[in-house]
């Protein structure tokens, strides 16, 4: 990532730089943001690979996608953005019992530049890393990671997937002879009823 | 905040098409209107509508919490108890949401008043996230706007990072998506939806609700190859679902819904008085109570909604003058809400309405759409912004 420092600096933007369909519509569709001054090299495109999220420095390395170091970057950057509580009280008080930590020496680190300070965070729930490869019209092409969490830390969030989480009340009798080869499927459960509302959206 | 008129781009409708905008025009009458924009200052979006959103994001789940724990407060919200685990479980897990949308009433001078939340089927995403940006892109390109504008809205990007997180987190990367049949605008924002899943490197099949079966035995909901479900997103609200065929199915059964069961909690316009119970005086709250049969007729500067309702439907409101206004509609079976009546803003003789999006937990963009009277309905007209 030697290269980080000299990417071109884009200007502050409530927009995306770049965005594109992939299967909508009659071909697939790009367009790249304009904005910047034409005489200085510039930035004519941004693309974005697929983001991922990791709970760890260590998922994150091991996927073999990115190097430690950006991997690194991306969890220090998260960090930044946790918030800190004075005490573990006012931190379960939002974020709920048991839901908090004091950070590591590595946390506290990354986190504000120093070892020390008593401080307190909602443990972490992963991040998101990705990579953003910026092409100039030199001929140039920069790749720099970003992150980004998207969802906060909540009491018993974050760990969520759907192998984990089964429903709550299990069928627990089931009726062999209804699983035979000549069960059929029922269908028409769902909407057939909303013919009289037209349309759901809102 | 000003409405602007401009020309319109060079052959707009033909890109419409090319991209899948074909709901551009509905029954002869324009629902994507470029002749005009509406123009913010950075301050603007940023103090009044993208804080106050992310505010009001955190008070919601805050309530969420409470009435997952409460079954008062879920009899309270009308829930159906057989959802009620289901509800609470989704919450208590941390299954991932992904979207929805706060209107407001904000006139650019003063805070932007919540008049409701579109929390489980929210649409004119695609106009918003996709179509609006192309046209601000656009606009500059062919001088109609100035270089340096901008506008307020990464949805899509942030709608990518989204589903890339819950790709993460699903069995084979694989969200089914589904709506109701013979509705085309619909079918068009779940189209966009699967397009933005697939770009997050998410399997994205399509079935319609109707189509979606129950096999006997199965621990899932099952496609038309009787293959299971286990992951859907759906276009289709949970109290509709709940009340359907298949509804007492639903907690037996592993398929995991997006949006998750606990968004029926704010999908709810019985959550306008709790935030009010809670947060009273808040400065982008109005006043909202629960209608009880003691309650009076509806008085001057007061609005009546049911807790179930869509585009406008079976709302009623007085002006503080006097003047009534009512939108008829097929949403009678539900309890109503009161809530204090805030004038939308005016521009010549359009009502605009704010429509702020939150993607996971972000607040990241927003649409704005008007309409000749007080309330917003299916047909009113979206029209881009820009801030400039």
């Amino acid at each position: 990532m030697s290269q980080h420092d000299h990417t071109p600096h884009l200007p502050r933007r409530k927009r995306s730089a770049r965005l594109s369909l992939a299967m909508m519509g009659a071909s697939a569709f790009g367009l790249t943001a304009c904005g910047q001054p034409p005489q200085e090299e510039q930035i004519t495109g941004v693309d974005f690979d697929q983001p991922r999220s990791f709970q760890s420095v260590e998922e994150c390395v091991a996927e073999n996608v990115y190097t430690r170091s950006a991997c690194e970057d991306a969890y220090e950057a998260s960090l930044e953005e946790v918030p800190r509580f004075n005490t573990l009280e006012a931190c379960e008080a939002e974020h709920g019992e048991g839901a908090c930590t004091a950070p590591t020496e590595e946390q506290a680190q990354a986190a504000t530049g120093n070892t020390g300070g008593s401080w307190f965070m909602p443990a972490m729930m992963g991040y998101m890393v990705g990579s953003m490869m910026s092409n100039t019209n030199r001929g140039r092409s920069f790749e720099r990671v970003y992150q980004e969490p998207i969802y906060r830390n909540r009491q018993n969030q974050g760990n969520w997937n759907t192998a984990t989480n089964q429903a709550t009340q299990r069928v627990t009798q089931r009726n062999n002879a209804m699983r035979s080869s000549v069960a059929t499927s029922q269908r028409s459960g769902f909407g057939s009823r909303s013919s009289a509302r037209g349309g759901w959206g809102s | 905040m000003l409405r602007i008129d401009i020309p319109e781009r060079n052959e707009w409708k033909a890109l419409a098409h090319e991209l899948g905008f074909h709901f551009h025009t509905i029954e002869g009458e324009p629902y994507w209107k470029e002749d005009a924009y509406y123009q913010f200052t950075l301050e603007q979006v940023e103090r009044d509508i993208e804080a106050p959103t992310e505010a009001i994001h955190e008070m919601c789940m805050e309530l969420v919490d409470k009435v997952c724990h409460s079954n008062a407060l879920m009899q309270r919200l009308a829930l159906p108890e057989h959802m009620w685990d289901s509800i609470h479980h989704s919450w208590r897990s941390g299954q991932p949401h992904l979207y929805g949308r706060m209107d407001f009433a904000y006139s650019g001078d003063g805070p932007a008043k919540l008049l409701e939340l579109n929390y489980d089927t929210p649409t004119s995403l695609y106009e918003a996230g996709f179509f609006q940006w192309v046209w601000l892109e656009q606009a500059i390109a062919q001088g109609i706007l100035p270089r340096h504008a901008d506008q307020y809205n990464s949805i899509q990007e942030r709608l990518i990072n989204a589903m890339a997180h819950l790709g993460d987190r699903i069995d084979a990367r694989t969200l089914y998506f589904s709506c109701i049949k013979e509705n085309d605008e619909e079918r068009a924002t779940v189209h966009y939806l699967q397009d933005v899943a697939v770009q997050a490197g998410l399997k994205a099949p399509f079935i319609f609700m109707e189509d979606i079966g129950l096999r006997p035995g199965a621990e899932h909901f099952v496609d038309l190859d009787d293959q299971p479900i286990q992951a859907i997103f759906k276009l289709y609200p949970w109290e509709e679902m709940a009340d359907d065929a298949f509804g007492e199915a639903i907690p037996q059964l592993n398929t995991h819904w997006f949006e998750p069961p606990w968004k029926a909690v704010l999908s709810n316009k019985g959550i306008l008085p709790l935030l009010w119970e809670h947060f009273e005086g808040h400065p982008n709250l109005l006043p909202a109570f629960f209608e009880t049969p003691q309650s009076p007729p509806l008085p001057a500067g007061w609005v009546r909604k049911p807790f179930f309702s869509r585009e406008g439907s079976n709302i009623e409101l007085v002006t503080p003058a006097g003047h009534r206004e009512s939108v008829d509609g097929p949403y009678t079976d539900s309890p109503w809400i009161r809530q204090a009546y805030h004038p939308m803003p005016r521009f010549g003789n359009n009502h605009a309405l704010v429509g702020s999006w939150v993607v996971g937990d972000r607040a990241c963009g927003m649409g704005i759409r008007e309409d000749v009277g007080r309330i917003t309905k299916d047909s009113s007209c979206f029209v881009p912004h820009a801030i400039v």
